[in-house]
Order: C-alpha cells, then sequence, then structure tokens
C-alpha cells in the first residue's frame, strides 16, 4: 500500500534527447558523418560507381523523381494504403484488446493462439494472403491491418489490465456508476497505454507494407525499390531506403507529438 | 479559520450527533494457502459521535482490514457493523477514506480530483464549485486547484486526498495510516493540519497508525491492538482537550505505557521464536 500514484503510472521514457522541436544541431551529426563516409568510399573507387552510387547521384534521382511526380505517385499509394490498412488493424486491435482484457473467458480462450500468431513475422502469412487476395489493395490492406492489429491489442490489453486495483476502490468509496468507472476512471487510465500502441503499430505497419510492396506490388515505395533493383537502378533503391526511413521517422515524431500533448498530465 | 466550509453552518447542530458506530463481535479471516487465517476476533467497539479514536498495534494485527470493513470495501465477515444504528453492507457517501497513498487520479487537477467525490452526492451542481474550494482552502491548498497530482509534493498530495475524503460531509472519516508515506516534518505538519480540520469538523474520525505517538497526539482514545488474531489489547482514554501540546507530560507518559504495552508480548514470545540453525547448534 505504499505506492504512490506516479509508480502506478508505466515509467515514462526520457523524451529531452530525441525532441524534435528546435532539432538539436547534435541530431544532424551523424547523418551528415554518414554521408561524408558515403561519399569518401565512393571517392575511393573500392566499388564501381553502378553498385556504390554516390550520395549526389541519389540526390538527383530523388530530385528527377519528385519533379516528374513518379516519387509522389509511388509515396502517395503507400501512404493510402498505410492509413487505411492502419485504420482497420488498430480499430480491430482494440476492440479485441478490449475483449480480451474484460473477460477473462475471452482471454483463456483466445490469447494462446493470439501470443503464438504474434510470434509469426506477418512476411511470412505474404505467399498465402497473395493466392488468397491477388496482389491488388486487399492483400496490402489486410498485411497492414495485420501489422497494426498485434501490437494494438496488445497494448489495449496492457492498459487496461494495468489500471491499479485501488483505484477502482476509489471509485467504490465514492459511489461511481459503470458508466462513471469507465469514463472518468478507466479511459483515462488507458489511454496512455493505447496511444503507446498506435505509435508502434503504425512504424510497425509502415515497415511490414514496404516489406510486403517489395515482394508483390504493382505501385508503391517498395515496388519502386524492387523495380529498381530488377533494372540495376541503384540510386532508385537508395532514395527508396532514404524516403522510406523519412516517412518512418516522421511518423513516430508526430505520434510522439500526440502522445505527450495527450498526456500531459504524466511527469515529465 | 475564514476556510470554515459553509456547508456546516445550514446543517441543523444536532449533526454532531451522527457518525455514532459501533462494531459487534466482528471477526474476519482470509484463506491463505487454502486454510482460513484469523485477522479479525472478537472486535467489540463503540465510538462516539465527533469523537477522534487512534488505532494502534503491530502490523499484521488487522488493523488496516478492520478499516476496509468498516468502509464496505469488504464485505465478506461476520458480526456487526453499524453507523448511526444502520448496518453496513457496502460503500456509501456517509463514510469516507483516506488511504495511506494519496490515490489521486494523476489525469484530474486537484480541483477535479476533490470533485469527483460530489459526482453522486445531491449537492446542487451550482454550489459544487464553492464547496470544492472551500475545502481546498480547509487544507490549505488554495493556488494549486488547477495542479496535477504529480505536481504537488507528498505532503500536499495527501492534504489533497483529505479535501477529497471530507468533501462529502461524510459522518464518519476512516484514515488508513494517512501519514504513513510522510516525511517526520510533513507528518507533525498534517498531524496539526488534521486536528485543526477535525476540530472545525466534528465529524467522527477513526484513524489507524503505526506512530504510536501521532495516535495519542490525536486520539480521544487509542485502541491498542495485538496481532495473530487481531484483538483489542487495551483501550487508553486522553483525557486532553484539544488542541493539545505536544510536550504535554501525559501524553509522554502513555506513549512509554503504550510503547511497553506493544513489546512486552514481543520479548515474552522472543525465547519461542527464535530461529535454530542447525549448522549453529552446540554440539
Amino acid at each position: 500500500m505504499t505506492s504512490r500514484a506516479a509508480d502506478l503510472l508505466p515509467p515514462v521514457r526520457p523524451r529531452r534527447a530525441f525532441q524534435l522541436s528546435g532539432l538539436p544541431v547534435g541530431a544532424l551529426l551523424a547523418p551528415l558523418l554518414l554521408l561524408g563516409l558515403w561519399q569518401l568510399l565512393c571517392l575511393s573507387g573500392v566499388f564501381p560507381p553502378q553498385v556504390l552510387v554516390p550520395p549526389s547521384g541519389v540526390a538527383r534521382t530523388l530530385e528527377e523523381m519528385a519533379l516528374s511526380g513518379e516519387l509522389q505517385r509511388h509515396l502517395g499509394d503507400s501512404m493510402r494504403r498505410l492509413l487505411l490498412g492502419f485504420a482497420i488493424g488498430a480499430a480491430a486491435g482494440m476492440a479485441f484488446g478490449v475483449t480480451i482484457a474484460l473477460s477473462r473467458l475471452a482471454e483463456a480462450a483466445l490469447s494462446p493462439l493470439f501470443l503464438t500468431l504474434w510470434q509469426v513475422p506477418v512476411i511470412a502469412f505474404v505467399p498465402m494472403m497473395v493466392m488468397f487476395l491477388g496482389i491488388d489493395e486487399p492483400f496490402k490492406l489486410a498485411v497492414v491491418a495485420i501489422a497494426a492489429f498485434f501490437p494494438m491489442a496488445l497494448a489495449t490489453f496492457d492498459g487496461i489490465r494495468g489500471v491499479p486495483k485501488s483505484w477502482f476502490e476509489v471509485a467504490k468509496v465514492y459511489r461511481l456508476s459503470l458508466f462513471q468507472l469507465i469514463r472518468r476512471i478507466l479511459l483515462p487510465a488507458t489511454v496512455p497505454a493505447v496511444l503507446t500502441g498506435l505509435r508502434v503499430s503504425l512504424t510497425r505497419a509502415w515497415v511490414v507494407l514496404v516489406a510486403a510492396e517489395l515482394l508483390a506490388a504493382d505501385s508503391g515505395l517498395g515496388q519502386m525499390m524492387e523495380m529498381g533493383r530488377q533494372l540495376f537502378q541503384i540510386d532508385v533503391v537508395l532514395a527508396g531506403v532514404i524516403v522510406t526511413g523519412l516517412v518512418g521517422f516522421l511518423l513516430d515524431r508526430g505520434a510522439r507529438w500526440v502522445e505527450s500533448h495527450a498526456t500531459r498530465w504524466r511527469a515529465a | 479559520m475564514s476556510a470554515h466550509p459553509h456547508a456546516r453552518e445550514d446543517k441543523p447542530p444536532q449533526s454532531v450527533q451522527h457518525g455514532a458506530l459501533s462494531v459487534r463481535d466482528l471477526d474476519k479471516s482470509f484463506q491463505i494457502g487454502g486454510r482460513p487465517h484469523k485477522v479479525l476476533d472478537g472486535i467489540n467497539l463503540d465510538v462516539r459521535p465527533g469523537e477522534f479514536v487512534s488505532i494502534v498495534g503491530a502490523s499484521g494485527c488487522g488493523k488496516s482490514t478492520l478499516l476496509r470493513l468498516i468502509v464496505g470495501l469488504d464485505t465478506d465477515y461476520s458480526g456487526e457493523l453499524r453507523l448511526d444504528g444502520e448496518r453496513i453492507a457496502t460503500t456509501s457517501l456517509d463514510r469516507g477514506i483516506i488511504f495511506q497513498d494519496h490515490r489521486l487520479f494523476p489525469w484530474m487537477t486537484l480541483e477535479q480530483n476533490v470533485e469527483l467525490a460530489l459526482l453522486n452526492t445531491d449537492t446542487p451542481k451550482d454550489r459544487r464549485a464553492k464547496i470544492v474550494a472551500d475545502h481546498i482552502a480547509l487544507v490549505n491548498l488554495t493556488g494549486f486547484e488547477k495542479a496535477y497530482p504529480h505536481q504537488l509534493s507528498g505532503g500536499m498530495a495527501q492534504r489533497a486526498a483529505i479535501a477529497r475524503a471530507l468533501v462529502t460531509e461524510p459522518r464518519l472519516l476512516l484514515l488508513d495510516e494517512p501519514l504513513g508515506a510522510l516525511d517526520a516534518l510533513t507528518r507533525v505538519h498534517v498531524q496539526n493540519e488534521l486536528q485543526r480540520i477535525w476540530m472545525a469538523q466534528r465529524s467522527t474520525m477513526v484513524m489507524v497508525t503505526h506512530d504510536v505517538e501521532e495516535a495519542l497526539y490525536l486520539g480521544d482514545r487509542v485502541i491498542v491492538m495485538s496481532p495473530n488474531p487481531g484483538r483489542i489489547r487495551r483501550i487508553v482514554d486522553v483525557d486532553l482537550p484539544h488542541p493539545r501540546d505536544r510536550r504535554s507530560p501525559l501524553l509522554h507518559r502513555l506513549k512509554d505505557e503504550i510503547l511497553a504495552e506493544l513489546t512486552s508480548g514481543a520479548d515474552a514470545d522472543a525465547a519461542d521464536n527464535l530461529v535454530h540453525l542447525p549448522s549453529r547448534e552446540p554440539r
């Protein structure tokens, strides 16, 4: 009974070092260093320029693809799939998490299967899914939805189960009805866990989507890279790598921003 | 004290007669490893309206369990618990409790935390803000209405919890080691506040503590409990008017007596409880 409210909350990660607002100069140092090494390696002539395209070459390719609109087309296709698939997967994951958190029976019946399936990389389902869904949009949406489903379900489950018993007691002492308990205690108490779940599943869904597009797609960032590989346009592949990384980075930052603003009541 | 909650004033004067607690033949057992383990055995106690009763005892004497039963968080017991003649069956807004941890909700401001307690009372909506402000003033936290719990110190958070417990004007307030987690200086400070608040409110209070000095300083009576199973060992009347002086010789004499009482049993059992380590036995 010695626990304070601060101990009852999930630990808060220190965020100071990686803040986007007023991006510290230090954050640019590592990428610039990497670019420099990359350029040096190209100048050394160890690899032929067709294999190791210099940064300047990749930048030129990016610029050309952006000017022709090709980059935007691929990026737009990927983003559309991401957002739709993520919305479906996250909603389903949340509903599933609530179900197994509230019902011991549902937990006993479903959680072993859930935890087993969670151990399988989503990409392992791709061959099967291609057979059933083809390689069109439904397939890609399904991949994204599955990728988002698992972390979301788990975070929601943990969030609800993590509500301390002592808070239910306070609710009981003040005679809160079930509806008041849900609205005033359970929902706010699970918000931090659910938001973390949204962020993790969003970034995971992005990675899985690009991987799926590499395997089977007719458009999207992944397909753009795969075409580049087949045509031995390594500059296109590297351009895709950079854009994928940047998009993932921005998704994570955006989600973190939402997280920290929605849970400002937490100790920093 | 200007922060006196106004709601008291429009109550009939006999309101101080409310808050009589009676405990009759109370037994309570827990299942431990499949076997029943008695934690409270034959507790009989009458608390007068407006009285401050402290309960002290070694850990495991069931004193916190007793409070949980009285507040209605645990209803699995035998015997009888009555407040003003009504049998206690579940929680009620007539009975408030302050826990050792403040249990404020971290996403609510101090004000919202206190107001939560009024949610299911019949207090008119337009008067709630005023009542909340009055109680925040009562615990000297005016100016911190919009603060989140993590922005409050331990003592402030506990005082906020006191405000939340008092805002419903319960007939009986239970305090479960409310100052146990505070440092020595803050403790003394909040003890003074508690005494002042009790003198202003005059609702019945039952406080569990492991601090004999605190029990004597605040209590009209001190119940001394013994463990395994929890029984009332002795009831000490503290015949001193409030507010009290900590240096009072009576308090010190009673403290020595109660401490002797609490430790005497332990000494008698000490020989039986010695652990015999085989390797250290004389050969």
